[in-house]
């Protein structure tokens, strides 16, 4: 599915030149669970964002299916992005003027969907995550849990080919971690590609495979038996 | 304590250099406005206050009432009148009258043209000019005497000494005898040169000295001390009364029943409604109005001030946090953001103060007041009002700002907690505001122009275009004169056709006459205008004939006789043409049934002219298009004829002008030829529009800039405030189209909604303004749709750059640091 090769990120300012990736080479197939682990500042969310197609690689390739996407323009990585990448964020990232049901909505106002079917789309989504009865209310009437529900909701509604997730449970307890990583095993038993910073070994077990970071360079991977 | 104000309030303009500068400029714009519109109100309202005894002075006015036509009020009066009332009314302690005429001034063997005063000398005893050299008490007691304006001094005399030197007018040698400061901007007196009433430079015909029936001298009284003015007025009817009857053909003319005077103060003349419609005064209205627009102009300014330190009051929560926890109060932390807003106040009155400095000598010359000055350094009037200035839009800017500001609660700001930006509804209200004036106002200028451009267009009913006009060719031997130099242009093939006439359209002079048919008695008479006009005059001037012909030279019955002093009683007979409306007025049922049908001009003695309709033309414009077309009727009478009226083929203008000129100096060597275009002269008849328009354009202009430049800001801190949204919804797809629109569709609401309010209030206020005159335009929609869509495009190009900015940038940027 993706494909990086000696993939490198360097951060100028203007007193410092970060080396944030470093000739990282990661191939990741169709369907994977992958966690990413290492210790903060390592580069993981530098990783995930290029992946996301968030921001660019300083020099290395990108192969997302058969597209080397490393140079391309806002514009197209936004397309690409659009049909295929779903968002998890550690902290959540809801708008606080929108309702539940709008901040899910939100994720499919960009992608021509007529406004019959995206309602229904919506409220699948949120029944999934069971926080349907939660439609109306506003982000910060809702737990942290809850609100990482209507994250995934908004995530997933799109029906992205691959999620991305960035410590998803960084900013839970550890009963609502737990009821996250169901939600995401489940969505990779449906299909779904799923890349997932943590810092929780636990929940990292998840997963079918861990790439340990360290300083911006894979130091490991363990390939954990089905 | 204040030290540390003052740093922080610099520090903070400093550091946030877009906003600092956004309020600074808008507030200098709307304050250079402000004063600008400030100097012009104060000059119109100051009119001929500075006389000693500008309190005790009045000056008359007369409504003439003349049957059939709608009184009419005049600032000049029968010559005969200011005497009487002096001998009438014991308050009356003085009384000068004052008329103006164009002279021609030689030099060695040059020519000049000066407007000169013909005034009784005691003209200086109600005003007391201070003399730059001679003495005011008798510099006019000698017939042949002329008093200066300083500029015109040195115009003909240089540096020397003019006093007891001589000036040739109009040919007749004059002694120097004063010289007067130049006229001030603030002044009802517009002339160059003073001579007296008795000089022989005057050229006001003798007759009309005893003539109660001409309007001809502005007359002026000073009062007694202790005098009230109601009390003259209380005896202007008796006054009226005693006024001896003029002896006509079938009975007599008593003025008492036509001419009603009345004193009006000095100070109040200038803007006295009875002066409404003439082209030297501006009316009430239109300092309302310009009142009104400097205080929205001002208004939107700071607008601007308080959506921008709202906006970005999170930015300095935590100072007010901080500084409330050592120990400040409310009212001292409102204090000092009051100060903060004086302060940025009195930034920008320092750069409006340079604005206008650099804008006044354009403005001062387009009003047409060159002596506009800006006296802040020499007038402590003007200061303390430039203080108070600052001080109230600096208070009202400010107001707002502090009481939102200093109610910040401490505890929360300083865990972290949001400071919020709270506000945002009366935010969204007061941009509903700037536009909506800025709209209003550019609806109002779309109408102002629309009017004139219709006045000066078809409305006028004659065509005014490549005429040139010869004018003020009085008395036989200049009549003479003319009629040579009409029949040389005439054989000129750059000459279309030449015409001579008693008065053209637009020129201020008027002459009435009454008309009756058959059988009424005179006082039945409609009371018309008349002109002598002669066969070309209607297609000189392309004026379409509904009924018959025009005048014909070969009829020998066309032309209306020559009274014959010798033999007043013998009857007269001659043509006459009407315009439509006094064909109405006469009661014909149309031009047709007009056709040869005789009337009757009654006259002083003997039974009046017999006249018979050869033809009616339709209605045109005579006189100001405010007035409606009032009937009139048409003679020829050639021994009236006093102005040449040239129509120049187009094309070779300059040529034709040549052509013109040179014949002049052929027949009369020894005066400039007095010659006028037809457009431009109707051009200044219609000054005061076409100035209230540029004026209305300009403020309307700048009063739409300062609100998009608050906009502006407005919107950069939205853009600012918005990016970790914008970033996500970017993040769940949205392209850069979609940013953008979102944004602008956020600033269009308002923009939009300011358009409910600004249509009803322009359209009520516009429709007032249309109804002072007799022709005008309707109220087009599509003005105020293309006013609302002009605010929406600023609003759009000012909004849309940010927009555009957030939106390219990568959404990363906004959500890396969550
Ligand atoms: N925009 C940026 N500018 C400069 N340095 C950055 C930027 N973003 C991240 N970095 C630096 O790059 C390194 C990797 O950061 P990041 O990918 O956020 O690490 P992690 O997510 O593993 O904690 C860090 O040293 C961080 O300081
Ligand atoms: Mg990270």
């Amino acid at each position: 599915m993706l494909k990086l090769v000696d993939l490198t990120k360097v951060y100028r300012t203007e007193e410092v030149e970060t080396t944030a990736l470093n000739q990282v080479n990661i191939h990741i197939k169709q369907g994977e669970f992958v966690a990413i682990m290492g210790p903060s500042g390592c580069g993981k969310s530098s990783l995930l964002n290029i992946v996301g197609m968030l921001d660019n690689p300083s020099s290395g390739q990108y192969w997302f299916g058969d597209e080397e996407v490393a140079g391309y323009g806002e514009r197209r990585l936004a397309d690409i992005r659009k049909k295929n990448i779903g968002f998890i964020f550690q902290s959540f990232n809801l708008i606080d003027e929108l309702t539940v049901f709008e901040n899910v909505e939100l994720a499919l106002l960009y992608h021509d969907i007529p406004s019959r079917e995206r309602k229904e789309r919506v409220k699948e989504a949120l029944a999934k995550v069971n926080i349907a009865h939660r439609e109306s209310h506003l982000p910060q009437q809702l737990s942290g849990g809850q609100q990482q529900r209507v994250a995934i909701a908004r995530a997933v509604v799109s029906r992205p080919r691959m999620l991305l997730a960035d410590e998803p449970t960084g900013n839970l307890d550890s009963a609502n971690g737990e009821e996250v990583m169901n939600m995401l095993t489940e969505l990779n038993g449906e299909g779904t590609t799923i890349v997932m910073v943590t810092h929780s070994m636990p929940h990292a077990q998840y997963a079918r495979r861990i790439i340990n970071l360290f300083d911006g360079q894979v130091v490991a991977e363990n390939l954990r038996a089905a | 304590m204040f030290a540390n104000y003052l740093t922080v309030a610099l520090r903070t303009l400093i550091k946030h250099k877009l906003y600092s500068a956004i309020t600074v400029v808008g507030l200098a714009l709307g304050l250079a406005a402000a004063i600008l519109i400030g100097l012009f109100v104060r000059n119109e309202l100051t009119y001929d206050h500075n006389f000693t005894d500008a309190d005790r002075i009045a000056q008359i006015f007369v409504t003439a009432s003349l049957p059939g036509r709608a009184p009419e009020d005049s600032v000049s009066l029968p010559m005969p009148a200011g005497p009487a009332l002096k001998q009438a009314f014991p308050e009356v302690e003085e009384m000068a009258r004052l008329a103006s005429q164009t002279s021609t001034i030689k030099r060695d063997d040059a020519l000049f043209t000066e407007t000169v005063a013909v005034a009784d000398p005691t003209l200086f005893r109600l005003f007391d000019w201070t003399f730059l050299r001679g003495d005011r008490a008798t510099a006019l007691d000698d017939p042949a005497s002329v008093v200066l304006t300083r500029k015109v001094a040195t115009k003909y005399f240089g540096d020397a000494d003019p006093i007891g030197k001589t000036l040739l007018v109009d040919g007749r040698s004059l002694n120097v005898t004063g010289v007067m400061p130049d006229l001030p901007a603030n002044t009802q007196f517009a002339f160059a040169l003073l001579v007296p009433m008795d000089s022989p430079a005057n050229q006001l015909p003798s007759w009309l000295r005893e003539h109660w029936g001409g309007l001809v001298t502005l007359t002026f009284v000073k009062l007694a001390r202790g005098a009230s003015p109601s009390v003259v007025d209380a005896g202007m009817p008796a006054f009226g009364a005693a006024i001896p009857p003029l002896k006509t053909s079938t009975g007599e003319i008593r003025f008492g029943d036509i001419l009603r005077f009345f004193p009006v103060p000095l100070t109040q003349s200038h803007l006295h409604p009875a002066r409404n419609g003439q082209v030297v005064g501006i009316s009430p209205l239109e300092i309302t109005i310009f009142s009104a627009v400097a205080v929205l102009v001002l208004a939107i300014a700071c607008i601007n001030f308080m959506n921008l330190a709202t906006a970005r009051a999170s930015l300095r929560a935590r100072e007010v946090a901080l500084r409330k926890v050592v120990g400040a109060s409310r009212g001292q932390i409102m204090g000092q953001f009051l100060g903060e807003s004086v302060l940025l106040t009195a930034l920008a009155l320092i750069l409006a103060v340079a604005v206008v400095e650099i804008a006044l000598p354009s403005f001062a010359t387009f009003l047409g007041k060159p002596s506009l000055a800006f006296d802040y350094l020499s007038d402590v009037r003007v200061l303390a009002a430039l203080g108070g200035l600052v001080l109230i839009v600096g208070g009202v800017g400010g107001l707002y700002p502090a009481v939102f500001l200093s109610a910040f609660q401490p505890g929360p700001i300083l865990k972290g907690g949001p400071a919020g930006t709270g506000g945002g509804r009366l935010r969204v209200a007061l941009v509903v505001m700037q536009f909506a004036i800025s709209i209003g106002l550019m609806v109002a200028t779309g109408v102002v122009y629309g009017q004139l451009s219709y006045a000066q267009g078809r409305a006028l009913g004659f065509d005014k275009e490549n005429l040139v006009v010869v004018t003020d060719l009085y008395g036989a031997e200049m009549r003479q004169k003319a009629e040579t130099m009409r029949d040389t242009l005439r054989q000129d093939p750059r000459i279309a056709s030449v015409a001579m006439a008693e008065s053209y359209p637009g020129s201020a002079t008027e002459n009435n006459t009454g008309i009756h048919r058959p059988g009424m008695t005179d006082d039945q008479a409609l009371v018309v205008r008349q002109d002598a006009v002669d066969d070309s005059y209607f297609a000189t001037l392309g004026i379409r004939f509904l009924a018959g012909r025009p005048f014909d030279p070969q009829h020998l019955t066309d032309a209306v006789p020559v009274e014959d002093p010798a033999a007043p009683d013998r009857p007269r007979h001659g043509a006459i043409i009407l315009n439509q409306s006094a064909v109405k007025r006469l009661g014909f049922a149309s031009p047709e049934a007009a056709l040869g049908q005789p009337l009757v001009l009654p006259v002083r003695t003997g039974p009046g002219v017999q006249v018979t309709v050869v033809g009616v033309v339709e209605d045109f414009h005579q006189a100001s298009v405010h007035a409606a077309v009032s009937p009139g009727i048409f003679l020829l009478s050639p021994d009236r004829f006093s102005q040449l009226l040239i129509k120049v083929k187009p094309g070779d203008m300059p040529g034709a002008l040549d052509l013109i000129d040179r014949t002049w100096r052929q027949m009369v060597p020894d005066q400039p030829i007095p010659r006028v275009f037809l457009d431009a002269q109707l051009q200044g008849i219609y000054e005061r529009e076409t100035k209230t328009g540029h004026l209305f354009a300009a403020f309307s202009g700048l009063a739409l800039v300062i609100a998009s430049l608050g906009l502006f800001g407005l919107a950069a801190f939205t853009a600012e405030r918005r990016t970790k949204e914008i970033g996500l919804r970017k993040v769940l797809g949205a392209g850069v189209t979609d940013i953008v629109r979102l944004l602008v569709w956020q600033f269009s609401k308002p923009v939009l909604v300011a358009n409910l309010i600004a249509w009803p209030v322009a359209w009520y206020a516009m429709r007032h303004w249309l109804d002072g005159f007799a022709d005008r335009i309707a109220l087009n929609p599509l003005l105020f749709l293309a006013a609302g869509f002009s605010a929406l495009l600023v609003a759009w190009a000012t909004v849309g750059l940010h927009a555009a900015r957030v939106a390219a940038t990568r959404p990363i940027v906004a959500l890396r640091y969550e």
